[in-house]
């Protein structure tokens, strides 16, 4: 099985890979991990005359706490999110996102920047970022911007990256203290599974354990991650509890926007939606009482 | 147009010439005649090509030969030792965990990974470890069993 | 303590060391000098007239050797059933699926031939396509074969005993309609060749095949070259489970091209054309009526069953008959009907797999008997013990168990599972099932109608002493064949098993017919033994002529010649062997004798010694149509207890763990049954829950990869305890039968009859995913 024919670019610096973009422009696709741009060049689903290989830069690498705020380096792989004790810590929806994404193989490869970047409805990574209201820094010869990632995704594999730019960090305010997430997902076998739905939910209390904040996101029911806007209006303002789970699972799943494909029907995916925002919002309420 | 990359395969350092669009696993069966990691799917959902990258296993068929360039590659062939078979191998030969043995490869290099990191795994951490690397014979019963049986 | 020296142990496989360590040699392996690489040509279409095919424009490719269509190839038809050979090396009118084959290339490299593929233009004329039974047996479908108007490829029927007034007689009469999906067998090695046609005419053949014999006959007779000048190898085998049971056209194509080339050819499929290529388990619906007296006696079984057999017939003729035949046993039935009717659609082909015709309508069966057995509030595993079948008794299709451990492995997995403590007593959400099943020993016939022998081996010495060569056309795939004849040659000869060499694989050591329908242990067990027997015999002749004791006072064992009577003086023999190898250092100075003294004196005294073994199954099974296939010289069986779990909000099921009895007859390697037991209940799990080779409306595979068909992980597979039930087959060598078939048949049902056991629904629809699962769950909450 024979790839494409393209150039092959292995750039040093971001502000190199930057250079490189601007002169190819569309002619050109970043590659990290690989995982999913091999599968589509493959596949011949892409045929970029350049490729530009950034897992070689090491400034992309980092993962710290730095201040208020957790910075995690694009080529940063799902690897290192699972074994990472910071994710553990602070992150753990995105810890549960990143052990069920692929395979113990593909996570060694793949990089959380490749995740967010290819831009699939059911991917593993996003929903917990965007609960944890993450933002995405995206850097190119002209500068740096940066932007939550709720405004990243535009659709399937369509994204607001510009093509000269590049994803270089994601960013997540630490949760303050009274907050929990949790990220559950449904496939058809327990491993190596494309999402039939998953979600991701947060929610951080005030001193009196009324519920100040809250994101729910879901996956695989519509063209990109969303919020489901009115579960979370119904959390707001709101003691946690069982009931009030429950109503905000069936929110979310009249917010979801689910089609019949050949992996599940949307009756079952918008059902499961519900269900799933249920447990997320569980689990992370079981997180924060064990904070206390 | 083909370039030279230095690749360590194995602790041995190989000047080849590749073009950019040459996947690792087809280099290594190729061009250094490596043919101990098998081509199952070519689309990373197998793990018979599986290789340890830097340590790691991967799936050598989503690797760029390109981007596998100083980086330090073990590949089945490379992990005998002077007193003979590794102990994953040995484990796997004496465990009846091998049938077709086209998944082998694979599922060695990845147990092998695992038990560099973790001698002591419990059965939920091998089946995690190794749910990349598919077997259709086994059942994966014997492998588990081989795995568990290799002593720190 | 077992009575054997080598077989009914745990031996380490013969190939193991060189598997774990990358070098055993697989297809995609090996290359030969000047050696050229080949691409097919696949038609886009599933349904469509060739008009014109223009090659030109490929072959001025540079770099390009070759290109072939029909023309080049002739129009010679083919298939596995002779009885339905179907299909050219190329199409020439038509293309029936996504993926007919209509020209292939060989070129300096893949790349290049790839290239060439894609240059040659083909004009054609779409045609309306069928892709599902009801299509294809509606009025006025279009037809895929002219010779076979309505689309029906194949139609059984069959009646044993008087089926409508025997269910007259019944207490209790339930139907049942149940449904598989399409399977592919998604072994891990994708198929592959490389063929060298030589200066001499001489065609050579590597290929990652289950028959090196059909393959050999297929290539002989598709292209014109006498049998004796054709000659197939198989390397190592990645899997095969049925697929890889009959020549293919890539084989075919890779051969013609070398021909025409004058180099080596090699070819591979890639992933996606291990899905359009085929040959997997059918889609079967099946419906059966079952008629049962109120004390729970099984009294007639009325079966129709409709299978979605693809373009070709491939391997269907014998399916459409096994999935009625093999639901003869492992009840007492003596009544039993069966309509079975396999249709053409504008897929690609279906053919064998592993429980060739017999998994989904043992699935079928085993749950409708469940269900029958809650409504007369008896036990499962009571309502089955009252009706089994114990060796001696013949079904009434005549299938004759001549042993048969059903009874046992019921009670084993009973015992095994504690079923009594847990089956309708555990929690909802939590579930218990049992299933049983059996299957042939080996095909009764060959494929073509033949009195040819299905197996011969020869077993030759090493001229210098002390080592048995084994060599055998049989096919290791990975199931442990290599390894079982080694040991049965061993215990035959009264050697050790490392004295033993094997090569097997190879046509050109004798016939045999290869990987399939569960038969190498039995037929090439059989050879292989009368081979070794033969051997020992000329030796110990020798021996009784050289020192003058009759051959019944001596035996040999462990690599030892034994008297039974003492002062034996063999220490002449023993010298001349000395004398012959003065300055080695490990000539024997004491002791008994040794075999590797026996076998040089030998030699010495007649030449090479070579013994040869073969085997035919006796006449075996009725006279009526199609009476041949379903009859075995003997039958496995295998009872299972599935435990699962269900969660009621999603669906999802997770199969905490399985119970496994199989009778085996003696098992010649343990670790070997075990695997293969294990193994079996894998691929039954993944159909169960996962398994779907779906369409889309063009009649594409939409999953033609292992992400989206879902073969099970590690993390899905539970643990398994396997039990072996041991009897003694009166015509297995030293009493063995099969396992790698029996052992799935009750995967399927035992899971159904858990989550029924754990929902309160049956679901008659395969697979259990989470959302048909979920679904089945809301029905039956919305009914109550």
């Amino acid at each position: 099985m024979l790839l494409p024919k393209f150039d092959f670019h292995a750039p040093e610096t971001v502000n190199e890979a930057c250079q490189m973009l601007s002169e190819y422009g569309l002619k050109a696709k970043l590659i990290a991990g690989g995982t999913d741009l091999m599968v589509n060049m493959k596949k011949k689903i892409l045929a970029p005359e350049q490729i530009i290989s950034i897992s070689q830069i090491r400034e992309l690498d980092h993962l710290d706490v730095s201040g208020d705020r957790i910075l995690i380096g694009a080529g940063v792989t799902v690897a290192d999110l699972c074994e990472s004790k910071t994710i553990a810590g602070y992150l753990p929806a995105l810890g549960q996102g990143a052990n069920n994404l692929g395979t113990p193989l593909i996570r060694n490869l793949a990089t959380i920047g490749g995740n967010i970047g290819s831009a699939r409805p059911a991917a593993d990574l996003p929903p917990g970022l965007m609960a944890y209201g993450a933002e995405v820094v995206l850097q190119s010869k002209a500068g740096i911007r940066t932007l939550p990632l709720d405004n990243f995704f535009l659709g399937p594999g369509f994204t607001a990256l510009q093509p000269d730019e590049i994803l270089t960090e994601i960013r997540i305010l630490v949760p303050p203290a009274g907050s929990g997430a949790a990220y559950v997902n449904i496939g058809i076998r327990k491993a190596q599974d494309c999402n039939l739905v998953n979600v991701a939910s947060y929610f951080a209390l005030d001193s009196n354990g009324i519920i100040q904040n809250a994101r729910v996101v879901m996956g695989c029911v519509g063209p990109k991650p969303f919020r489901a806007v009115s579960a979370e209006k119904i959390l707001i303002g709101q003691k946690p509890d069982i009931q009030l789970f429950e109503k905000a699972g069936e929110a979310a799943s009249a917010d979801s926007q689910p089609i019949d494909d050949f992996r599940s029907c949307a009756t079952y995916k918008r059902s499961m939606v519900g269900v799933l925002t249920q447990r997320t919002l569980q689990q992370a309420w079981t997180r924060i009482k064990n904070q206390e | 147009m083909k370039k030279l990359i230095r690749l360590t395969v194995n602790d041995r350092e190989y000047d080849v010439a590749v073009l950019p669009n040459q996947t690792l696993v087809d280099v290594i069966r190729y061009e250094l005649g490596l043919t101990g990691a098998k081509k199952g799917c070519e689309m990373g959902d197998c793990g018979s090509c599986t290789v340890l990258m830097d340590g790691k296993p991967v799936n050598s068929c989503l690797v760029l030969a390109m981007q596998a360039a100083g980086r330090k590659i073990q590949t089945i062939e490379g992990i005998e030792t002077e007193n003979g078979l590794h102990p994953v191998q040995e484990a796997f030969v004496q465990k009846g965990a091998i049938q077709c043995g086209f998944c082998s490869s694979g599922m060695i290099l990845t147990a092998k990974s695992l038990l560099d990191k973790n001698p002591n795994p419990t059965e939920q951490d091998i089946r995690k470890s190794l749910s990349g690397n598919l077997c259709r014979c086994t059942g994966y019963q014997h492998i588990i069993e081989a795995v568990k049986s290799v002593t720190p | 303590m077992s009575e054997y020296n080598v077989i009914n142990s745990r031996a380490t496989r013969l190939d193991a060391p060189a598997k774990a360590t990358g070098k055993a040699v697989y297809i995609d392996d090996m290359t030969l000098p000047g050696m050229l690489y080949g691409a097919l040509l696949q038609s886009p279409l599933a349904h469509a007239r060739i008009l014109r095919i223009d090659t030109s424009k490929a072959c001025k490719l540079p770099g390009v050797k070759s290109v072939v269509t029909a023309k080049d190839a002739g129009l010679i038809k083919y298939g596995v059933s002779p009885a339905r050979y179907d299909e050219t090396l190329f199409c020439h009118d038509k293309v029936r699926y996504v993926g007919d084959e209509i020209a292939a290339v060989a070129a300096v490299d893949l790349a290049t031939a790839l290239e060439a593929v894609s240059l040659i233009q083909v004009d054609c004329e779409e045609l309306p396509a069928v892709l599902d039974i009801d299509a294809a047996m509606a009025d006025g479908a279009p037809v895929l074969h002219n010779d076979y108007p309505g689309n029906v490829c194949a139609e059984v029927h069959a009646e044993f005993g008087d089926v409508e007034a025997a269910l007259k007689t019944c207490d209790l009469v339930r139907t049942t309609t149940f449904k598989n999906k399409r399977q592919d067998a998604a072994f891990i090695e994708p198929q592959g060749c490389l063929a060298n046609y030589d200066l001499s005419g001489n065609l050579t053949l590597y290929s990652s095949t289950q028959v090196p014999h059909y393959v050999q006959r297929t290539l002989s007779m598709v292209l014109q070259l006498p049998i004796g000048r054709v000659r197939v190898v198989k390397p190592y085998v990645g899997g095969g489970f049925g697929i890889k049971a009959a020549a293919n056209h890539m084989e075919l194509a890779a051969c013609l091209l070398s021909m025409k080339t004058g180099k080596p050819v090699k070819m591979n499929f890639t992933r996606e054309q291990v899905f359009t290529y085929g040959r997997a388990r059918h889609q079967f619906i099946h419906t059966m009526t079952t008629g049962v007296k109120k004390d729970g006696t099984i009294v007639a079984l009325k079966h129709q069953c409709h299978l979605d057999g693809g373009a070709y017939s491939s391997f269907g003729i014998a399916t459409v008959y096994y999935s009625g035949s093999l639901l003869g046993g492992p009840y007492k039935l003596p009544n039993m009907k069966y309509d079975g009717y396999r249709i053409y659609t504008n897929k690609p082909a279906c053919g064998a797999q592993r429980g060739h015709g017999g998994v989904a309508a043992r699935a079928c069966w085993e749950q409708q008997l469940d269900m029958i057995a809650e409504e007369l509030k008896m036990d499962p595993a009571e309502f089955r013990l009252k009706n089994i079948m114990v060796a001696g008794d013949v079904t009434c299709n005549d299938l004759n168990m001549s042993s048969l451990g059903m009874k046992e492995c019921i009670e084993a997995i009973r015992d095994g599972s504690d079923w009594k403590s847990k089956k309708g007593k555990l929690p909802k959400g939590k579930g218990i099932g049992m299933a049983c099943g059996f299957f042939v020993s080996g095909a009764g016939y060959p494929i073509y109608r033949s009195d040819t022998y299905h197996g011969t081996v020869m077993v030759k010495l090493t001229e210098d002493g002390g080592k048995a060569l084994v060599y055998t056309a049989s096919a290791e795939i990975g199931q442990g064949s290599d390894t079982t004849f080694a040991m049965i040659v061993a215990e035959a000869m009264g050697i050790r098993l490392e004295d033993v060499r094997l090569e097997s694989g190879d046509t050109d050591f004798g016939v045999d017919l290869g990987a399939y329908s569960s038969r190498q242990t039995l037929m090439t067990g059989h050879a292989a033994k009368e081979a070794a027997e033969d051997v020992k015999k000329q030796v110990l002749d020798v021996l009784s002529k050289e020192l003058n004791v009759p051959v019944s006072d001596m035996d040999i064992r462990n690599s030892f010649v034994v008297f039974k009577k003492d002062n034996v003086d063999f220490s002449g023999l023993r010298t001349r062997y000395i004398k012959e190898h003065r300055g080695w250092t490990d000539n024997p100075q004491s002791g008994p004798l040794t075999f590797t003294e026996a076998a040089r004196i030998a030699y010495l005294a007649k030449g090479s010694i070579v013994g040869t073994g073969k085997y035919k199954p006796p006449q075996l099974g009725g006279k009526y149509k199609g009476a041949a296939v379903g009859t075995s010289p003997a039958y496995g069986c295998s009872a299972q207890v599935a435990e699962v779990t269900v969660d009621m909000e999603t669906g999802q099921i997770t199969v905490d763990n399985i119970t496994d009895a199989h009778d085996c007859g003696r098992a010649i390697n343990v670790t070997s049954v075990e695997a293969q037991m294990v193994g079996s209940v894998s691929m039954g799990l993944g159909e169960a829950l996962f398994e779907e080779v779906k369409f889309d409306n063009k009649g594409h595979v939409i999953n033609a990869d292992l992400s989206e068909y879902k073969i099970p992980t590690m993390l899905d597979m539970p643990s398994v305890k396997p039990i072996i039930v041991e009897s003694d087959e009166p015509n297995g060598p030293f009493g063995a039968k099969e396992v790698g078939e029996g052992a799935i048949m009750p995967t399927i049902p035992a899971i159904l009859n858990a989550v029924y056991d754990a929902i309160g629904v049956r679901i008659h629809e395969l697979p259990l995913t989470p959302e048909r699962v979920w679904q089945a769950i809301c029905d039956c909450q919305k009914e109550k």
